[in-house]
């Protein structure tokens, strides 16, 4: 599991700086409308878009430490074996879904908005760049997923 | 086969004379199509913002839209055109512009955005309101934080008639102005009556700097489905509508301007040419896009 | 009305949570499913995406990553321990001091990091072993710390109230933190009560009274972390930030003083911003999910099929409020507090703002309403912190649990009846 460990850290690091940097820009935004007296114009926007990273590539750290919640009630009064099954069934409808949604339809929404040449209004990057996340993020997951499936 | 029943999504609220517009436009699409076609109308931003709409467009899960030009020039560059202050004379010089073949010509441009433009519905013309500072000239804009749609034109003339633009979201602004994180906006008169801005903001300055209109959309997606007698029978229908509302607009205009009277706002008329005159030069810098600066020269010189 | 989306909604949901779906991809999964019986399948799956991504677009939400760090600074930072040692002086000698002193505390540290998680998990690891140590059972500590968590979710900053505001489509965030203050201490002096007459009940020991040189020691000690507050919220009310730019400097505020008490250096910080990211994620993906559930309800007409009917039932507003309430009750069992406010925020705030409600009043409900909800079983996130920091099972907890959430349902009936317990605050301050 050499490789999962290697894609762990990188993600984690990676989540480290974008919240660093996401801190630091919002200060600056307070700093330069009190110093500065003129509030800049891209730091909301940049701000936004760092959060989205955070929240989508953080989801798949999260997938990757099983930490996203579950209400394992019913689950919980299973036989183990039955447990076993119920987890690979979700393991493969979480697949499915990012397979669906965050890999095919987030790669057409990249498709969409480079090939429609969208930017965004302040800072006149790409809205392909900030969507990109998506797909990526789906991967992760998908990847995860299948490492712990063939864990068991 | 059966009925076809389009989706259309805006962020206007019910007593918006464009959602009534709609409305007329639906019954009207039902009965020319004898049924075979109906509208249905999402108001108020239930489907998204203006933004996400216009994606949903080109994604081909919503099949209309409507919005304003400041949002829509994001999407289809050339449409900045309409944003710049003080393009046209008067209301009627933009409705000869729009009507004619320059306004036609931009709303089938958006095609190449997968936006197919269906017509403008009014939107008046935008203003200045500020809230403790009032606006006679443009030197009272100076040091002003004036919040403007995300757009660079709005953004280049706020800041061509000194004051600072800040790009916040249409829905934070009310707090915005009541926390004093910006000292005004500009927008027209109905919509500073009904997101009741007038609460905050004290003073209207009719300097009419730019008119933006707001566009009716419909994606290719949905288009290029229509049938050539489908697509007839909704040119009708919005034909009849975009008329309606701008009857329906010159009444929602003269009744917010009363309401915000009676509410305490001082009115002021200013000396139009004053700000004009400070960003006459603006329009220099769009020399360099020939074609644009073309379409600039072909709209001032419309009758 | 066409059922087929609303009985794939509601059934593929129940079914996904059944099986152990984490709930933010039950919700996820269950929209897509709902979206493709109208939309072909390319078209719905972009949708869900675009919903996703654009539902976290929002400057409002960014203060929702920043609280969540600020509350991980202070939980490390060290003042956490100092509130408590000031709230310890205040009723320590009353019966059941050392449950008041864990509600006082909750209240306080709640207040500050807007996360009732942060505030459970702070009290129950530094107060539980205390508790015990002078013979209070550990299901009644643990019972009371779940509970008091919650009312910090009220009382300003809190993230859930930033979410409202975004679900009902821009209610003044200024105003929603104003009106959570006086339901919030009301719903915590009603569990200090309850608390007060277990412990007297059981026969609890009671600790000594402090002298007010004491008192006074303390409070200097924790003033600079009682000085937050006024930073925060003073600099939100007054106007001389946005509840983001709060939060931001809610951070820099709990950083610096971190290290001022030694209790952070540079090392640290990593781990810190990595735990705050991985938490900001698991609320983030649940918000993105939601955005397309509320999306897809919308779509399907769903809300306006629910609010007619609801409103065909009474036109009586005590009678709809009720019903309302018992709703959320029940949807609070089974959910937790952010995708349910983001689910129904949008159902019901069409119906209540026909009846006249405030949008403020009503959020404040809202969320006052599944504070309850997320301390009980078998779904409550606070329930599973308070739990399993104090060692215990859920089925134990259950029993000291049921007073209190009788406190709590008695403060939701008042403040839902009694608007002005909500809203006379924010009127002072014009909002
Ligand atoms: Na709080
Ligand atoms: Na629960």
């Amino acid at each position: 599991m050499q490789l999962r460990q290697t894609i762990d850290k990188l993600l984690a690091n990676f989540l480290v700086i974008i919240m660093a940097i996401m801190v630091l820009n919002v200060l600056w935004q307070v700093a330069s409308r009190f110093i500065l007296g003129s509030p800049s114009s891209f730091t909301d926007e940049l701000a936004r878009y760092l959060m989205i990273w955070v929240g989508i590539l953080g989801a798949a750290y999260v997938s990757g430490k099983n930490l996203h919640v579950a209400i394992d009630v019913l689950p919980s009064r299973l036989s183990e074996k039955t447990q076993k099954r119920l987890k690979l069934i979700v393991r493969i409808l979480v697949i499915l879904f990012c397979l669906g949604a965050m890999v095919i339809g987030g790669s057409r929404l990249v498709y969409i908005t480079h090939v429609l040449d969208q930017n965004s209004p302040a800072l006149q990057v790409p809205l392909s760049v900030v969507y990109v996340v998506i797909p990526i993020s789906g991967l992760l997951i998908i990847y995860y997923q299948i490492s712990d499936i063939l864990k068991r | 086969s059966g009925t076809r029943t389009l989706r259309l999504g805006h962020g206007l609220d019910v007593s918006h004379s464009v959602h009534i517009a709609m409305v007329k436009m639906g019954e009207d699409l039902e009965r020319i199509s004898d049924g075979k076609m109906k509208l249905e109308i999402y108001p108020s931003q239930q489907l998204g913002t203006e933004r996400q709409c216009l994606e949903l467009l080109q994604i081909g899960s919503l099949d209309m839209t409507k919005v304003s030009v400041g949002v829509l020039e994001n999407f289809a560059p050339r449409m900045k055109v309409l944003g710049l202050p003080f393009l046209f004379r008067d209301r009627q010089h933009s409705f000869n512009v729009l009507d004619g073949p320059i306004g036609q010509g931009l709303l089938n441009g958006g095609e190449k955005y997968w936006l197919k433009g269906l017509g403008y519905y009014d939107a008046g013309s935008r203003s200045f309101y500020t809230k403790d500072k009032p606006v006679h000239t443009p030197e009272d804009l100076v040091g002003q934080k004036i919040r403007v749609m995300e757009s660079v034109t709005a953004m280049d003339m706020v800041s061509g008639l000194g004051g600072s633009p800040t790009p916040i979201s249409w829905g934070e602004l009310y707090t915005a102005l009541q926390q004093g994180v910006v000292d005004g906006a500009e927008n027209n008169p109905p919509s500073f009556y009904l997101s009741r801005h007038y609460e905050v903001c004290k003073f209207y300055t009719l300097d009419e700097h730019t008119v933006l209109p707001d566009v009716l959309l419909a994606g290719t997606h949905l288009w290029e489905k229509l049938s050539n007698e489908e697509q007839g029978w909704l040119q009708q229908a919005v034909k009849t509508s975009v008329a309606y509302q701008r009857t329906l607009w010159l009444e929602a205009e003269n009744e917010a301007l009363e309401a915000v009277k009676k509410a305490g706002v001082e009115i002021i008329r200013p000396d139009k040419t004053l700000f004009a005159d400070k960003i006459e030069d603006s329009f220099d810098k769009y020399k360099e896009d020939e074609e644009f600066y073309e379409l600039i020269t072909r709209i001032q010189e419309t009758k | 009305m066409e059922y087929a989306p609303i009985l794939v909604l509601v059934i593929s949901f129940i079914c996904l949570l059944a099986i152990g779906t984490p709930v933010a991809w039950s919700i996820a999964i269950s929209s897509t499913l709902t979206l493709l019986v109208s939309i072909p399948i390319i078209p719905a799956f972009t949708t869900v995406s675009q919903r996703i991504g654009t539902g976290l677009d929002s400057f409002a939400l960014l203060a929702i990553p920043l609280f969540i760090l600020s509350g991980e600074l202070m939980n490390k930072g060290g003042i956490a321990h100092r509130l408590i040692a000031f709230a310890k002086t205040l009723v320590g000698a009353l019966p059941g001091g050392l449950a008041l002193i864990n509600i006082i505390s909750a209240m306080l540290m709640g207040a500050i990091a807007g996360s009732a998680m942060a505030a459970a998990s702070a009290m129950g690891s530094i107060l539980g072993p205390e508790m015990e140590k002078e013979g209070y059972s550990r299901e009644f500590g643990a019972a009371v710390n779940i509970t008091a968590a919650t009312t910090g979710l009220v009382i300003p900053p809190s993230n859930v109230l930033i979410v409202y505001s975004l679900a009902s489509g821009g209610a003044s965030i200024a105003a929603l933190f104003l009106a959570g203050y006086i339901p919030g201490i009301l719903t915590g002096l009603f569990l200090m009560i309850v608390a007060s007459f277990w412990a007297k009940k059981k026969g609890y020991k009671v600790g000594k009274r402090s002298s007010l040189k004491e008192i006074f020691k303390t409070m200097i000690d924790a003033l600079p972390s009682l000085f937050m507050l006024v930073v925060v919220i003073g600099g939100i009310v007054s106007g001389i930030f946005t509840a983001t730019e709060a939060s931001a400097i809610a951070v820099l505020y709990s950083l610096i003083l971190g290290f001022i008490y030694r209790e952070i250096s540079f090392p640290k910080l990593p781990q810190i911003l990595l735990d705050s990211a991985a938490t900001t994620a698991i609320v983030m993906l649940l918000i993105g999910a939601s955005m397309s559930m509320s999306w897809a309800l919308s779509y399907e007409n769903i809300p306006q099929e629910i609010s007619s009917g609801l409103l065909a039932l009474s036109d009586n507003p005590i009678v709809i409020l009720l019903i309302i309430n018992l709703l959320l009750l029940f949807v609070g069992i089974f959910m937790d507090m952010t995708p349910a406010v983001l689910i129904f925020t949008p159902i019901f705030l069409p119906v209540v703002t026909k009846l006249g409600l405030d949008p403020v009043h009503f959020g404040i409900i809202m969320v006052l309403n599944l504070c309850i909800g997320l301390c009980t079983p078998p779904v409550g996130s606070v329930l599973f912190v308070g739990v399993g920091i104090a060692k215990t099972t859920i089925e134990k907890v259950v029993k000291p649990l049921l007073p209190l959430f009788i406190a709590m349902i008695i403060a939701l009936f008042l403040v839902t009846y009694f608007p002005s317990l909500s809203l006379w605050l924010p009127r002072q301050f014009g909002l």
